[in-house]
């Protein structure tokens, strides 16, 4: 019995395009684990979307095999179907129906009951405060609205797998909280969650591990702990200064790390471990400075996903 | 849900009822027809217009018709009115469906594909019904010809939209791209409403274009539904019958067997 709810394989995708073969992915190999949320974190192109797209059986690796609970999807693509919710994009299919109709017919397409699709479709709207537009047809509906319709046809049914591909895109930053506290209240009741995402700030908060893919290879899969450890190990302030002194304070603050200039008044300031304590001193004690704001930031999952691109990057160079 | 138990269900997924069918067919359908639920006085003037017109001109150009001659323009104007929106219309939307990702969401649902080619079927025979019966209607109080109102007359309707629909379904699920389906649909269409025996009779047609349109749902349309009106259900009209029949299922089943929407 496999512990795993995915298994890829030394996964590839190789297609046409034009007179040119364009790899899409290259000799993947990952596991998913019940009840954990992966991120799958990469640029445009990177092969995040080609990656999930296998994962749901919508696409026949050209070489390896993906695995799910230990069975070739390939072989069950329907039947994965009724275990696993994909969010793929905004529900255009859904347009010209209601608001109510569109998260009930799919919860009902899911294999619910008339009685519990309606109902859970009207607790979806009343927990995206949207109780109101449930008569209003999707497409009278503004871009963020019609996202989180489409999360809702993910979310209904309370499938055991849910997939996300760039679920905050569009959203205001109280939606997007919301849909990450849905993912993760959806994940505390014990779903597996794997999620696409640009936005590595946001996700960091939620995603128990991250995989960063590029040029359709996986550069690195682990605990977001573990991969900021791997990172840097030195420790970083963000200092806002006062305008027109930001060369003096470049000065001022070298003899402690690496300064960075970020924007036009904030400074990074890079240091040592063992210095951190002096650093933290000066810019506390001193008066000379305008230092208007200071924070010590840990490494993000945002420097981790830079570092592995930029030494993926470095690598290919040598090679 | 755990991964053993998630396993089990893979491998004994929940039995295929015709209740479970039926709610599944009935709700694609509904998600179908939305789509033409805000346009169908759109939908119906597409359908109407170009046969409508195309009857009004044969009125002014053919002196002193037969009523074979009439009931020919009539039926094959129905027929016309049939192509547009079973081959075209529909050839066109599922194109559009196909290459706007709709088909990412329909086969992220555990649902069988033959349920959502039959409620595509059902949303061309709902665009088409109409603007066939308002066809009949206007060409028989132009023409003023004596048509028979056989029983068999909705299940010629039925089969002929069933055999091109099936057509313009295909179209659609194999399209490449939206720009090529619509050049192909509208060809086809032209060729098998002009060249074959639609407006015209077989044998006002060269022999080889008349081998051809044997090959056309079209051909035994027209000719099932010009007899019906002329003389009501014959031996002929069967045999039309059961070639549209033939046509309906081989495209259901192509659909159904060779157009992969998951892998």
């Amino acid at each position: 019995m496999s512990e795993f709810v995915y298994e890829v394989k030394d996964v590839s995708q190789v297609y046409k395009k034009g007179k040119t073969m364009v790899t899409a992915n290259d000799r993947i190999s990952l596991s998913i684990r019940e009840g954990e949320i992966l991120g799958v974190l990469g640029p445009n192109g990177a092969g995040k979307s080609t990656l999930i797209k296998q994962l749901v059986g919508q696409l026949k690796p050209t070489k390896g095999q993906v695995l799910f609970c230990g069975e070739d999807i390939i072989k069950h693509t329907r039947s994965a179907a009724s275990l696993v919710a994909y969010y793929a994009q905004e529900p255009h299919v859904l347009s010209a129906l209601k608001v109510h109709e569109a998260l009930a017919f799919t919860g009902r397409l899911r294999g619910m009951a008339t009685r519990d699709a309606e109902k859970q479709a009207k607790e979806l709207l009343e927990q995206f405060d949207m109780a109101d537009w449930g008569g209003k047809q999707l497409k009278q509906l503004s871009g963020g609205q019609k996202r989180m319709v489409g999360i809702g046809t993910a979310l209904i049914g309370h499938s055991p797998v849910l997939i996300f591909d760039e679920p905050t895109n569009e959203l205001d930053p109280k939606k997007r909280r919301l849909v990450w506290q849905l993912i993760q209240e959806r994940n505390r009741e014990g779903a597996t969650v794997i999620l696409v995402t640009h936005n590595v700030l946001e996700a960091e908060q939620v995603v128990d591990r991250a995989a960063v893919i590029n040029h359709g290879r996986l550069l690195a899969i682990d605990h977001v702990s573990t991969l900021k450890q791997k990172v840097d190990q030195r420790l970083k302030f963000e200092l806002t200064i006062g305008s027109g002194r930001r060369a003096e304070a470049v000065a001022a603050l070298q003899p402690f790390g690496i300064v960075q200039e970020s924007a036009e008044n904030r400074l990074q300031l890079l240091v040592e471990k063992q210095q951190a304590s002096r650093a933290l001193a000066f810019i506390v004690e001193q008066e000379e400075l305008p230092i208007l704001e200071y924070a010590l930031m840990p490494p993000s999952l945002e420097d981790v996903y830079f570092h592995i691109d930029h030494a993926a990057r470095k690598e290919a160079l040598i090679s | 849900m755990n991964t053993a138990q998630m396993q089990m269900r893979l491998k004994q997924p929940k039995p295929f009822g015709a209740s479970r069918l039926w709610t599944e067919l009935s709700i694609l359908f509904r998600i179908q027809f939305a789509l033409i639920r805000d346009s169908w006085v759109i939908v119906l003037l597409l359908a109407t217009m170009f046969p409508l017109t195309t009857i009004l001109f044969m009125r002014f150009f053919v002196a002193d018709p037969t009523p074979e001659m009439m009931v020919q323009i009539i039926a094959g104007n129905m027929i016309f009115g049939v192509i547009i929106m079973g081959l075209n219309s529909i050839g066109q939307e599922i194109s559009m469906q196909k290459h706007q990702g709709h088909f990412t969401f329909y086969a992220s649902l555990p649902i069988l594909k033959l349920n959502f080619v039959a409620a595509n079927l059902l949303r061309g025979l709902m665009s088409t019904v109409p603007s066939f019966v308002l066809l009949g209607v206007i060409g028989y109080w132009i023409y003023g010809v004596n048509l028979q109102l056989s029983w068999a007359l909705p299940f010629v309707m039925l089969l002929s939209l069933t055999s091109i629909v099936g057509l313009g379904v295909c179209i659609g699920f194999w399209s490449p791209n939206q720009q090529l389906t619509s050049m192909l649909a509208q060809l086809l269409m032209m060729v098998v409403t002009f060249l074959s025996p639609v407006m015209v009779e077989m044998n006002q047609l060269p022999k080889m274009l008349q081998w051809l349109s044997y090959l056309f749902p079209t051909t035994y349309a027209a000719d099932a539904l010009r007899t019906v009106l002329l003389h009501g259900w014959t031996n002929g009209v069967m045999l039309d019958c059961a070639m549209m029949l033939l046509y309906s299922c081989l495209t259901i089943f192509i659909v159904n067997r060779l157009v992969s929407w998951r892998v």
